[in-house]
């Protein structure tokens, strides 16, 4: 094997942030960091998958919100179905969570196949129209989905694996593994060969077409990995919430995605998830003194909009570059100068 | 806007002197009750938007609760501290607040200010982490009476649905007698509004079968124009109209049918339009729409009652249903926990609500019960009146008996399979 590679090392760096978040789990004493960081890794996959589409493919999704809520509802009504939980004993929450990525993975691809024709604002209205789509089926079939009301009378979560989903430590763990197997997913298509061609696609999609390469068919490819992760979103809150809303659905929460990244940063891998923490950081802050979250976050959006003109790891990184490149330059201008001054030196 | 000063207080300390992981430790249960600091009560509720006079109002009312028990010497010289949070009204905010006052500002238990949207949301966190809690707000009958949504250890200190639908289609089917068999409906589009339609409808057919519903429309919950639901309730020409629309959106219905002269054409009854802010925000308060009492200074007409209302108004804020509700959640919560001495664990708390009785100024005998089969409060004053354009806004109020209530409870939920 070799260490070198891209893949192997990503895989190793989220090995061993799994290992470093169990750790976290037995030591910490309390429960409030451990449930923050749960609902932050259940918007981490939705905006890191957004990303995958908005930041590496150039697809501006407003619609992404629909496959993080359509993971959290198949998730909780396949659990509620009556008889499934004795039908499938400790391996139900296992055998639901496998479900909802696929049943999401499919019904993004039945979507990617009909938007992916489109593109720019048609692309994006076109994904907005399947989301509220997806928000009237889940509100006019009340009877299996509880209509407004969510999935109503809790989502059973029986033990698997010496794991209690009602525990929050245990919780914690599995909603860790789910998560960094997601941004691994991701991780893993931006580091391919695949990712290369959605960036090409992303950068000038007729010259990447006459390359020979079917724009379309990687377009509803990288649409239904980025659906199919942020299902599994949907399902992190699902087991944190024991239920799931309609509002999850809702076009607030795929605009909130987008300023998400656009808040983190649009050009670094990590930048959507730097965003995630900043936001929810700011709503909770704001939350203990005043209820004009939203103002705290539009004021958050505006100073990074117009003042840093970039996302914040996207600063970060060029601020840190812009100083590397001050040190190169002196570096050069010293030699310059000092080479300059030898064959001066010579000259006379 | 309603501010916890002590909250605010405390949290900033902590923002400023320790990072938040040290804070969670500090706020974790062992400690308070070693140290004898304040146990603190969460309450999610709704502060924002434009139903915020919801959460304003019951705030006021769960700290009057919570002031008189302090000012009374708390549990032993321990306080009891409210830690008031915004949901904006939506159900996984609800839940996301709820679990954050639970983890991250170390409350024992909750005292729920949800409408009943987000109290599902609230209901099936409390469910989860095993906390004591009381619903004040939310009047959705399944929400107690449906078996599969119970839980031991939550209680419900608000009016619950099913009897104002007894209380209202035993009122209505008087109408009914009167000639008025033609009944058409507009109610809110969401699960309150249909349920408790349907709930009402359901038992003016009891005691009226000759009603005849010739027509249904639902406005959006929070939609700026009615004349789409005005223009059908027109061509319905119905003798009676049922709405169970509540708060701003029964002021905006009613400003915008008076325009078409509505209520001239047939009688009508909103059972939500009792409460005081409604009847005083709508411009033309027409006379003679049948209402349920919400919360009204004379129902029951007694000292206490009067009093409470006084002392309400001191707030600078108008009494409605939904501060009643929470004031009695909020007295019920305080009598369990000076019961079990201040002990915050779920099983003792519930054992010392489940089935209490406290004087109060809304009760129809001056008290009121928690019952014990359902955990869901009964006795108190409830009954149909009518609106008068002038304070204090109703007369002949006519109380449903609570023999009569509990017999038709009990034959519904037969036919619903609660039993």
């Amino acid at each position: 094997m070799n260490l070198a590679h891209p893949f192997v090392r990503a895989a190793g760096l989220a090995l061993v942030c799994f290992v470093l978040l169990i750790v976290l789990a037995l030591v910490y004493p309390g429960t409030w960091l451990l449930d923050t960081l749960t609902g932050l890794f259940a918007s981490g996959l939705l905006v890191m998958s957004l990303h995958l589409l908005v930041g590496y493919t150039g697809l501006v999704s407003f619609g992404h919100a629909a496959y993080f809520a359509s993971g959290g509802y198949i998730f909780g009504m396949f659990l509620q179905t009556p008889d499934i939980v004795a039908a499938f004993g400790a391996w139900s929450v296992p055998v639901a969570t496998l479900l909802a990525l696929l049943g999401t993975g499919l019904f993004a691809l039945v979507v990617g196949l009909i938007c992916a024709r489109l593109s720019e604002i048609y692309f994006a209205f076109l994904t907005l129209a399947f989301q509220m789509l997806l928000v009237s089926v889940i509100q006019g079939l009340v009877q299996y989905t509880g209509g407004d009301q969510g999935l109503m009378g809790g989502i059973p979560r029986p033990e698997f694996l010496g794991l209690d989903m009602v525990q929050v430590k245990d919780r914690f763990v599995f909603s860790a593994f789910l998560f960094l197997a997601g941004v691994l997913v991701i991780r893993l298509v931006t580091l391919s060969s695949l990712g290369a061609t959605l960036r090409m696609v992303r950068d000038n999609e007729v010259r990447t077409a006459f390359l020979g390469v079917n724009t379309y068919r990687v377009k509803v490819l990288a649409f239904t990995i980025a659906g199919a992760v942020a299902g599994l979103g949907g399902v992190i809150l699902a087991i944190l919430t024991s239920a799931a809303y309609p509002e999850w659905a809702g076009w607030a929460v795929s605009g909130e995605a987008i300023f998400t990244i656009m808040l983190g940063g649009l050009h670094s891998f990590y930048g959507p998830l730097v965003g995630v923490v900043v936001m929810r950081f700011i709503n909770d802050v704001t939350l203990i003194y005043t209820t004009h979250t939203d103002l705290a976050k539009g004021v958050a959006i505006l100073f990074v909009v117009l003042v840093l003109r970039r996302g914040i790891l996207d600063w970060i990184i060029d601020l840190r570059a812009a100083r590397r490149g001050r040190k190169e330059d002196d570096n050069v201008s010293r030699a310059l100068s000092k080479a300059g001054k030898e064959a001066e030196d010579a000259a006379s | 806007m309603i501010k916890t000063k002590q909250a605010d207080l405390s949290r900033r300390k902590f923002l400023a002197t320790t990072g938040a992981a040290g804070v969670a430790t500090l706020a974790s249960p062992a400690i308070l009750r070693a140290a004898g600091s304040p146990i603190k009560i969460g309450m999610p509720t709704i502060l924002s938007g434009r139903v915020a006079i919801l959460g304003e109002t019951a705030s006021v009312g769960a700290k009057m609760a919570v002031d008189t028990f302090n000012a009374a010497g708390g549990i032993d010289g321990r306080m009891v501290e409210l830690v008031i949070r915004d949901s904006k009204g939506k159900p996984d905010e609800a839940a996301k607040v709820t679990r954050d006052l639970l983890s991250s500002d170390g409350c024992a238990l909750i005292l729920n200010g949800e409408a009943s949207g987000g109290t599902f949301a609230v209901h099936e966190v409390v469910r989860d982490t095993k906390t004591y809690c009381m619903h004040t707000i939310s009047e959705t009958s399944a929400l107690t009476a449906d078996p599969a949504n119970r839980a031991p250890w939550v209680f419900r200190s608000a009016r619950q649905g099913i009897h104002d639908a007894i209380s209202g289609g035993l009122y209505a089917s008087q109408l009914a007698k009167a000639g008025a068999t033609r009944w058409a409906t507009c109610s809110p589009d969401y699960a309150y509004g249909r349920d408790t339609t349907a709930e009402f409808m359901e038992f003016l057919a009891v005691f009226a079968p000759e009603v005849e519903l010739v027509g249904e429309t639902w406005p959006k919950i929070f939609q700026p124009d009615y004349t789409e639901n005005i223009t059908n309730l027109l061509n319905f020409a119905p003798d009676a109209l049922y709405s169970c629309l509540w708060g701003g959106d029964l002021v905006a219905f009613f400003d915008q049918s008076s325009l078409y002269g509505l209520f001239d054409q047939f009688q009508t009854v909103a059972v939500n339009m009792g409460d005081v802010p409604v009847l005083e925000a709508i411009k033309n308060l027409p006379s003679g729409i049948h209402s349920g009492n919400r919360y009204h200074k004379d129902i029951p007409d007694t000292d206490a009652n009067e009093a409470w209302n006084t002392s309400f108004r001191e707030s600078g804020q108008l009494p409605t249903n939904w501060a009643w509700q929470t004031y009695t959640g909020a007295q019920f919560v305080l009598e369990a926990l000076k019961e079990t001495k201040g002990e915050t664990g779920h099983e003792k708390l519930a054992d010392a609500t489940r089935g209490r009785t406290i004087d109060s100024p809304f009760g129809v005998n001056g008290t009121v019960t928690l019952r014990e089969a359902d955990n869901t409060l009964v006795d108190y004053a409830i009954g149909y009146g009518q609106t008068v354009s002038e304070a204090p806004h109703m007369e002949g109020f006519q109380p449903t008996g609570w023999d009569v209530i509990a017999d038709h409870e009990a034959d519904w939920m037969k036919r619903k399979n609660y039993l």
